[in-house]
């Protein structure tokens, strides 16, 4: 059977090139709206809020706590077998944004709800993905 | 808003199973015919067809989609068609666009057919297609997701929450299932019902789902025939009548779904729907739930207030939904019972709730069958449509 094996990456589209040129400087960027002031996730065209188009980016801390995760052992798109096992996880950044992303550095069994995460940039491709490890205190 | 304006009156499917031999025309005209024999009218009354969208079938989507099917039956007093597509959620929009037809006098009576063969699909393309269906192509697919790892953050969550074992979750299955052993259209149909044991011993594919309660996919299909409820009550035969509907959208994308939304909206919409059907929760006979993971049961079965807050998983495991149980619940067993069809579970719900009313679900009919809640959600989960059903019209 042919199976694409190529790793995807981002469907990029123009006003999130900000978020993703971030990465690449090891920054993680949440979209913010000039107007109303909303902190945005993901970026869109326009404010989701009020429609604004006066769209800026702010710096997050990278800090994070889990607030689910799943780690998977089977049945995971061939494309993705040989990194299993793997966590999905959604974390809640301090700013108040929740991304799903990958929990590394660290054994699965050792991952829980309500832990302290911070985030690391995995190269895919041009893309720097934003995973999250345990936070270093 | 609908309250008792339409009803199912004829009803036909096929058998759940792998039929790689089986064409999907060769099921729409077994259904379709059944169902329009069964409803009493000849094929030449049906003058709408309004069917549900084949999953990951592009090419019949777009036969379908443009018109072949009342030429295929030879519905001649058919005076228009089309495909409604919100996954898990078609159904419920085909009966609504079904509604606004027979409501506007565009037709009296309406098709609604549905039609799946998985096993004809190439398995890399079936796999990309679940792996992508539902989830953001940007800030989700990329990070490895897949419907499996999605239900598996719901579920962790709501253990983390309420203290639910794995043993709790796993009796969803066993609940399920046996339904399912009753029922002749299922893919498990006088199978063993698999004990809480035996789901747990089953691979773990991410956590906390194990492989007995994820689903295995299967071919199959069904048909209704709607007309108004005043013609159902004219024609003095068993019909299943809509007399409640609500809505909620939550979120296209899985990261953006608040949980507490979703279990607000399951509760509101049940509550709405129920206030428009004039009924109460204690006149429900049946709540037939389609959520396609046995996981997120639990999770219904506390918004819906059947089970209080946290209890639900000790309820399942009690046996009190399970076949026998005094809580009525998901009686062909839900996608993990049935065999998932794409969106065709949904569909098979609807057929399942028609047929109870009609008092015609043999060892699985449910004693005096007044009211069915019955819900469906299309994607992901990125909505839930409740509905209220009853055998007659106030
Ligand atoms: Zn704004």
């Amino acid at each position: 059977m042919n199976f694409d094996m190529t790793k995807p990456i981002p469907d990029m589209q123009p006003w999130s090139a900000g978020f993703w040129e971030g990465t690449r400087e090891g920054k993680l960027l949440i979209q913010t709206c000039g107007d109303c002031g909303s902190k945005i996730f993901y970026p869109r065209k326009y404010c989701p809020e009020c429609w604004s188009g006066n769209l800026g980016w702010m710096q997050a801390s990278g800090n994070a706590k889990i607030f689910s995760f799943s780690t998977a052992y089977s049945m995971v798109e061939p494309k993705f077998m040989d990194e299993l096992p793997y966590t999905v996880a959604y974390v809640d950044l301090d700013e108040g944004i929740r991304m799903m992303t990958r929990i590394v550095e660290c054994d699965p069994a050792d991952i829980k709800i309500g832990m302290e995460v911070e985030v690391t940039f995995f190269q895919r491709g041009d893309f720097y993905l934003p995973y999250f490890r345990p936070a270093k205190k | 808003m609908s309250k008792g304006n339409i009803a199912i009156i004829g009803i036909g499917e096929v058998p759940t199973g792998t039929y790689p031999e089986r064409k999907p025309w060769d099921i729409i005209y077994e259904t379709c015919m059944e169902a329009v024999r069964d409803s009493g009218l000849h094929k030449n009354d049906i003058e709408g067809v309004v069917a549900v969208a084949p999953q990951a079938q592009p090419r019949l989507s777009a036969e379908i989609s443009f018109g072949k099917l009342p030429e295929e039956l030879g519905l001649k007093g058919c005076k228009d068609t089309v495909i409604c597509n919100a996954g898990g959620a078609s159904t419920s929009n085909c009966l609504r666009m079904a509604e606004h037809w027979i409501e506007n006098g565009i037709a009296r009576a309406v098709l609604i057919p549905h039609v799946t063969v998985h096993s004809t699909i190439p398995i890399p393309e079936l796999v990309n297609f679940f792996a992508q269906a539902g989830v953001d192509l940007q800030w989700e697919y990329p990070f490895g997701s897949t419907y499996n790892i999605i239900m598996g953050l719901i579920a962790n969550r709501y253990m983390h929450e309420t203290g639910c074992t794995a043993e709790e979750m796993a009796s969803v299955v066993t609940a399920l299932r046996s339904w399912a052993s009753r029922d002749p259209n299922s893919i498990f149909y006088k199978k063993d019902v698999p004990s809480v044991e035996k789901v747990l011993s089953s691979e773990l594919l991410n956590s906390p789902l194990h492989k007995r309660e994820s689903n295995v996919l299967g071919d199959g299909g069904c048909a209704m025939v709607v007309v108004s409820a005043e013609d159902a009550k004219k024609m003095k035969r068993p019909a299943a009548y809509k007399l409640g509907e609500s809505v909620r959208y939550f979120s296209g994308s899985p990261v953006l779904r608040d949980f507490r939304k979703v279990g607000e909206g399951f509760k509101s919409t049940a509550k709405e729907a129920m206030a428009q059907a004039g009924i109460r929760k204690e006149d429900v006979s049946i709540w037939n739930i389609y959520l396609a993971y046995p996981l997120a049961h639990p999770i219904m079965a506390e918004a819906l207030e059947v089970a209080p807050p946290g209890q639900a998983g000790k309820y399942f495991l009690q046996g009190r939904m399970s076949f026998g149980g005094d809580i009525p619940w998901s009686t062909i067993g839900d996608a993990v019972g049935r065999g998932h069809t794409g969106s065709g579970v949904s569909a098979a719900t609807y057929v399942e709730t028609a047929r109870q009313l009609m008092g015609r679900a043999g060892e699985r009919q449910v004693k005096n069958c007044r009211y069915v809640y019955q819900n469906t959600s299309g994607g992901s989960g990125f909505n839930v449509i409740a509905t209220i059903w009853g055998r007659e019209v106030k």
